[in-house]
């Protein structure tokens, strides 16, 4: 059977360190290495500060549901209907477009806290996703 | 610098025959190309404003057509022109007049959305590979307008205390106001059960939340004040407009997710408010872009039709279907009349005000309210007299 390729992501060059962080399961977002406030996207400059100089440091992988949705329509054959699709606000800031692994609250999933996790997908490719916090 | 109230008035409108081209499209034709459509309804605009062809001096063209085509098709060799979508396109027309570039602009659009298969999600969407989502959405599986409006819409109710009944308001009532309306493709009424039971495609949005996908075009002639005065019977003014953008977190959705554009839509609203002297109790009639139900109760909030937090109270106790408290998208918006991106919304401002709205005409309308939030650009525009 033909596995579906996981959608790729087409990497501006500031976004290519965080994609080889998901790569090794460690993920790191950008940081103001002046202001310390963190990005995503990453970009050239800080949208605070204007700065220039920026590290990449591993966030702590603590977030919360700020959203969700069913796709009932298949867009992309990795993702056959029915799809979730979660939106979290990481603890350092960033929101991120993922999915939830594992155990699904009962009802409304806004608010709830979760962890960040790694899932190989079918075709190697290794997404940063979320579970449930224990 | 105070911007001149009323520089700028309508004074021709043009559209293509939206429910034959639906019908004839479904059953395998092409009528025609964008550039095609756009020139049918120019046609039909130049005639309705009676003005002679050679008076026009300015061009703006909608996203969907190559400018320089449509230009060399309508034949028109202008001293200024550009490429926008509908809100913009009505605000630059407004400018280049103001600011002396031009005196009388055609603004036309064209689509063969339908016949050409655009899709709005998934690998083959508009923008393709470069588009942004496909870097920090599609990974997991986020792909389509309508989904990151499904996202927008969870949250928004829950906060907002609605439930799909509250939501289902939106499609219902317009698609009242479609039933008296010959030129909408969607016609047949529903009620609130009939949007309840119908199927979803992004939960929690419905199939009837979604925008219609139809070919078809759309013109404007827009004219200076004095020669709109002078030209046309029935010009409508320009009374006053705003504009707010939100980009701080775009990309990862914080304007569309927890602010729902209100900052925005507020100072948008607040600027155009300033400059035409009226407030939305002074509106007739309020016209929102909706390419998805969820822009109206953000709208309704968001540009002062009723208190923050209580719009579900609005919907379901002031209404805004026929014999409701505010007359809103009485043309049947794009959920049931026509997606035309915007730009069938400002023929309905333009034909209230007119008091040409056969049966759905609001009474004695003086002046209609349109706004758009595509994408965190908040804008609103007053139409009067």
């Amino acid at each position: 059977m033909e596995i579906a390729p996981t959608p790729q992501p087409v990497p501006l060059v500031y976004d290519i360190p965080f994609w080889e962080s998901v790569k090794n399961k460690d993920m790191q977002l950008q940081r103001c290495a002046d202001c310390a406030e963190w990005r995503y996207p990453a970009g050239p400059i800080c949208s605070q500060c204007n700065s220039e100089n920026a590290v990449w440091e591993r966030v702590s992988g603590e977030a919360e549901i700020l959203s969700w949705v069913v796709f009932h329509k298949t867009y992309l054959p990795a993702y056959p209907a029915p799809h979730k699709v979660i939106a979290v606000r990481l603890s350092e800031g960033p929101i991120m477009i993922s999915n939830l692994e594992g155990k699904e609250p009962e009802g409304s999933w806004i608010g709830e806290r979760v962890s960040l996790c790694y899932s190989e997908m079918p075709d190697g490719m290794i997404l940063p996703r979320f579970a449930l916090s224990e | 610098m105070v911007r001149k109230r009323s520089a700028a008035a309508i004074i021709g409108i043009g559209q293509t025959d939206w429910v034959t081209d639906w019908k004839r499209v479904r059953a395998g034709e092409k009528p025609a190309d964008s550039v095609g459509y756009a020139a049918q309804a120019f046609q039909q605009a130049l005639k309705d404003s009676g003005i002679p062809k050679g008076d026009i001096d300015g061009l703006i063209v909608g996203p969907t057509t190559a400018y320089e085509r449509m230009g060399e098709v309508l034949g028109l060799n202008v001293r200024w022109g550009g490429q926008a979508d509908a809100v913009q396109s009505v605000l630059q027309a407004h400018m280049a007049i103001e600011a002396g570039y031009a005196k009388v602009i055609a603004l036309v659009y064209g689509n063969d959305q339908r016949s050409a298969g655009t899709q709005y999600g998934g690998p083959a969407a508009m923008g393709g590979g470069s588009f942004l989502s496909y870097v920090y959405h599609s990974p997991w599986g986020m792909t389509s307008q309508g989904a990151l409006y499904a996202l927008t819409a969870r949250r928004y109710q829950e906060e907002r205390g609605m439930t799909e009944a509250d939501m289902g308001e939106v499609a219902v009532a317009q698609r009242a106001w479609a039933s008296m309306n010959e030129a909408a493709i969607q016609r047949k009424t529903i009620t609130v059960d009939d949007y309840i039971e119908s199927r979803y495609v992004c939960e929690p949005l419905h199939v009837f939340d979604y925008c219609l996908v139809n070919d078809g075009g759309v013109a404007l002639i827009i004219a200076d004040a004095e020669y709109a005065k002078k030209m046309s019977p029935n010009p409508v003014s320009i009374l006053g407009t705003g504009r707010s953008d939100l980009n701080t977190g775009a990309t990862s959705l914080e304007p569309r997710l927890t602010d729902y554009y209100l900052p925005a839509q507020q100072q948008a609203g607040k600027d155009s408010y300033e400059i035409a002297g009226v407030g939305p109790e002074d509106m007739d009639g309020f016209l929102v872009y909706d390419s998805f139900s969820v822009h109206v109760p953000l709208a309704l909030e968001g540009y002062g039709y009723t208190e923050v937090g209580t719009v579900k109270q609005f919907l379901t106790e002031q209404g805004i279907g026929p014999g409701g408290k505010l007359p809103v998208n009485t043309h049947g918006g794009h959920l049931s009349e026509s997606y035309m991106q915007g730009w069938n919304h400002q023929l309905e401002a333009v034909r209230q005000v007119r008091q040409q709205a056969g049966a759905r005409q609001i009474e004695n309308a003086k002046t209609i309210h349109y706004t758009s939030d595509v994408a965190g650009k908040c804008m609103s525009i007053i139409y009067g007299r």
